[in-house]
């Protein structure tokens, strides 16, 4: 390619806006931009699909050199509120950045407390913890999946997932009563036992979901504009997925099989039968075909569960003592949790990919000494600018939906 | 001769109202203005296929739009204005509010453009309308109606380029040199197209071009077909094709900037352009106004078959955007430049071989 330099000795001053407002580049990073024949765009921070964020893009024509973001728009001092609650009111706290994550998010802080106080969950609410994770995966998935496909202006994948995202929700309000932030992981188990019809409901459920994903594939997945516009763009190679530091399907996208499921196992997966979905191309649209492979994975997982899910307690007996679930004595028997002195750590593969939850506790007081929590979105964000470098400005959107960037949780 | 008898030398011959004309012509001054919208070029150009129709269409088309791709969606789709007919209106009231709304012009537009292109855009819409014939309703004959058509279809995009340079917005002009850009890659291939059917009847006349397809021009010239068709969806930035209005990427493009009735006009503007060019799709490709003529209506039997064909074209027109997402402006450039240029060459082959037969 014959890349053709033209000078213009037109002086072309930066837009005010560029030094009027406040943006985190310096002055002379500006300055040096527009005299080396590029300019700046700012995309957002009104919201660009899925949070508010801002992007500041350095093209060159229609080719981007560089991209800096904004992020800490939505940024809500999860971290700091956290250290003013007592343990179990953290529980909804954690969930809010990811609001149709929420299981997974729920299920990794109260880990991090089981972990420190040494309990033991009983084999049946494992189970549910189980079905209610995979769940929440492949909403999220869904729901990514519809902000990638308004991204593309394909507005009927865009109501198609969240079409087929309404199963999701109704299977959650069955379980849990709540179409998402359901708060129902606790330390110790689960709030409710979940009764057989639910449990056959949501195995049902998965058959339907199945026959309407299959028109979703149709309509979206194997839709030539949608393959046209992935393909072989915003690469990530494996070496540079890892250098990176990405996370989860998208770090699989590029052909590193790693998932804390299986690296290490908690909950009842490593009792189940299920593969990692791993891609090697590293572009969109292996991104995007990864996830939508581990839909049917996680709905293979959810069937075993509902299969093979044992009888018994929901809540472990050494947070309540008697009866069958916590119902009524909710306050009495976990308000008062104190950690021992220490720290805490616990990995849990959240949709999007890993989610590190820290508690560092001293021992004495019943909320956290600190408290922290590094979100899948913040990990990737780095791999996410990189793989923008020499796409062109039309695809910056298609790139942003193949790594369903969320930004609410990635400030939390 | 007077005015009022060269109306009536060419009125409209409508069998089922003739009693009610006939009675109307007794009385004095209204006979002037019955004659002058029965005289035939008024009547195409101001009632059908012209202004009325151009209206109604419009109306139609944003409504079933919406409604087709609310169906194919699994939802419902305009339904709460006027319930008992289904939200038919809806368009209606669309226009209605923006009718009221207020216009804003911002600081940094080129004012007296920026207010007046939007009215201006209208004039390559109404003049290729006087050269369409329905039968022996038409505006002006002549022998190069369907390059006329075409030329004057080409104005249009430079009113929205030049839209987008008023407007004077960095979205704006985005817009517009991406509107520009996709203009040269249909327009290259869909004046090919047109000219190998020129070729094949032989004339650039809608008269002999509708007397020789006996077959019709689909299946004489398949090639010309698709790729008329495609550049029908480039010409007006429906969805494959939605490169210059790009809501996500860009925010309506050219657009961006205008509110009030000025939006509305420039929001209507692709679908007034579709309407011109499935009106010439029809005619080159769909046999025109030939269908069994209704005796009870006499001339308007032409007319109902031009714009029965019309409309049904676009309805079918308007599904893509339910299944497509949006080509990137290379990918978009690169089929215009390619694939279509390639196939209209073919076509133009096609055409003047198929031409030496018809």
């Amino acid at each position: 390619m014959i890349d053709m330099e033209y000078e213009i000795k037109v002086p072309v001053e930066p837009p005010t806006e560029l030094k009027s407002y406040f943006i985190p580049i310096p002055p002379e990073y500006v300055e040096e931009t527009y005299r080396s024949d590029d300019f700046l765009v700012l995309v957002g921070p009104q919201h660009p699909g899925s949070g508010h964020m801002r992007l500041i893009v350095r093209v060159h024509g229609d080719i981007i050199r560089e991209v800096i973001p904004d992020p800490g728009y939505v940024h809500r001092c999860v971290e700091k509120v956290a250290e003013n609650r007592l343990y179990i009111q953290n529980i909804p706290l954690v969930e809010r950045p990811s609001i149709m994550d929420s299981a997974n998010l729920n299920l990794g802080y109260v880990r991090v407390i089981e972990e420190a106080l040494d309990i033991e969950v009983p084999e049946r609410a494992r189970y549910i913890r189980t079905i209610l994770a995979e769940l929440c995966r492949i909403g999220t998935h869904l729901y990514d999946a519809a902000i990638l496909s308004v991204f593309m202006g394909h507005t009927t994948g865009f109501m198609y997932a969240f079409g087929v995202r309404e199963l999701i929700c109704e299977a959650l309000v069955r379980m849990t009563g709540a179409r998402f932030t359901c708060s129902f992981i606790i330390p110790g188990g689960v709030r409710r036992n979940v009764g057989s019809d639910v449990l056959r409901f949501i195995y049902d459920m998965t058959f339907e979901m199945e026959k309407r994903l299959k028109t979703f594939e149709k309509i979206f997945i194997k839709n030539p504009t949608v393959i046209a516009r992935l393909k072989d763009v915003g690469v990530l190679t494996k070496e540079e997925a890892i250098k990176f530091g990405v996370v989860g399907p998208f770090l699989r996208a590029s052909g590193v099989e790693y998932d804390v499921r299986k690296v290490e196992p908690y909950e009842v997966y490593d009792e189940l039968d299920w593969d990692i979905p791993v891609s090697d191309d590293g572009d969109g649209y292996s991104r995007f075909l990864v996830r939508v492979n581990e839909i049917s994975q996680s709905i293979n997982i959810i069937r075993q569960c509902v299969r093979r899910i044992p009888g018994g307690r929901v809540i472990s007996d050494q947070i309540c003592e008697d009866g069958r679930s916590i119902r009524g004595h909710f306050f009495d028997s976990l308000a008062n949790i104190v950690l021992p002195a220490g720290e805490y750590t616990t990995l849990t593969e959240c949709a999007r990919g890993t989610v590190v939850f820290t508690i560092v506790s001293d021992g004495e007081s019943n909320v956290p000494y600190r408290f922290r929590m590094v979100t899948p979105g913040w990990l990737y964000l780095r791999g996410f600018m990189e793989s923008l470098k020499g796409e062109r400005l039309a695809d910056l959107q298609a790139i942003y939906g193949s790594f369903g960037y969320f930004p609410p949780e990635a400030d939390r | 001769m007077s005015l009022f008898e060269i109306f009536v030398s060419n009125m409209m011959n409508i069998p089922i109202i003739k009693p009610l004309i006939d009675y109307l012509m007794g009385v004095p001054v209204i006979r002037f203005i019955v004659a002058l919208i029965l005289w035939r070029p008024f009547f195409a150009i101001a009632i059908a296929p012209g202004l009325g129709a151009l209206g109604l269409y419009l109306l139609w088309i944003v409504y079933f739009e919406r409604k087709l791709t609310a169906r194919v969606q699994w939802r419902v789709g305009p339904l709460e204005v006027c319930r008992p007919i289904r939200g038919l209106i809806q368009a209606l009231a669309d226009g209605i509010r923006f009718f009221f709304q207020e216009v804003i012009v911002h600081r940094e537009a080129h004012r007296p453009y920026y207010v007046q292109l939007p009215i201006l855009a209208f004039i390559p819409v109404l003049i290729p309308i006087m050269f369409i014939p329905a039968g022996n309703v038409v505006g002006i004959k002549s022998d190069y109606a369907i390059q006329l058509i075409v030329a004057f279809l080409a104005l249009i995009s430079i009113t929205i380029v030049v839209i987008g340079w008023a407007s004077n917005s960095r979205f704006a002009f985005v817009g517009s040199v991406r509107e520009a850009f996709m203009y040269f890659a249909y327009e290259v291939p869909f004046v090919i197209a047109v000219i190998s059917m020129i070729f094949l009847y032989g004339s650039g006349n809608p008269y002999v071009a509708v007397e020789k397809q006996t077959i019709p021009g689909v299946f004489l010239n398949p090639i010309a077909f698709i790729v008329y068709l495609i550049a029908m969806l480039m010409a007006t930035s429906r969805l494959p094709f939605e490169i210059p209005e790009a809501d996500q990427e860009i925010a309506f493009g050219p657009f961006v900037e205008y509110s009030g009735i000025l939006f509305g006009l420039v929001m209507t503007l692709a679908y007034e352009k579709l309407y011109i060019m499935a009106l010439l799709f029809t005619i080159l490709f769909l046999g025109g106004w030939s269908g069994p003529y209704i005796w009870i209506i006499g001339d308007l039997s032409h007319v109902l078959w031009l714009l029965l064909k019309t409309v049904v074209t676009i309805s079918i027109i308007v599904i893509v955007r339910s299944i497509y997402a949006r080509y990137r402006l290379d990918q978009a450039l690169k089929l215009g430049w390619s694939s279509m240029l390639g196939l209209s060459l073919v076509g133009l082959v096609l055409g003047v071989g198929v031409g030496w037969f018809v």
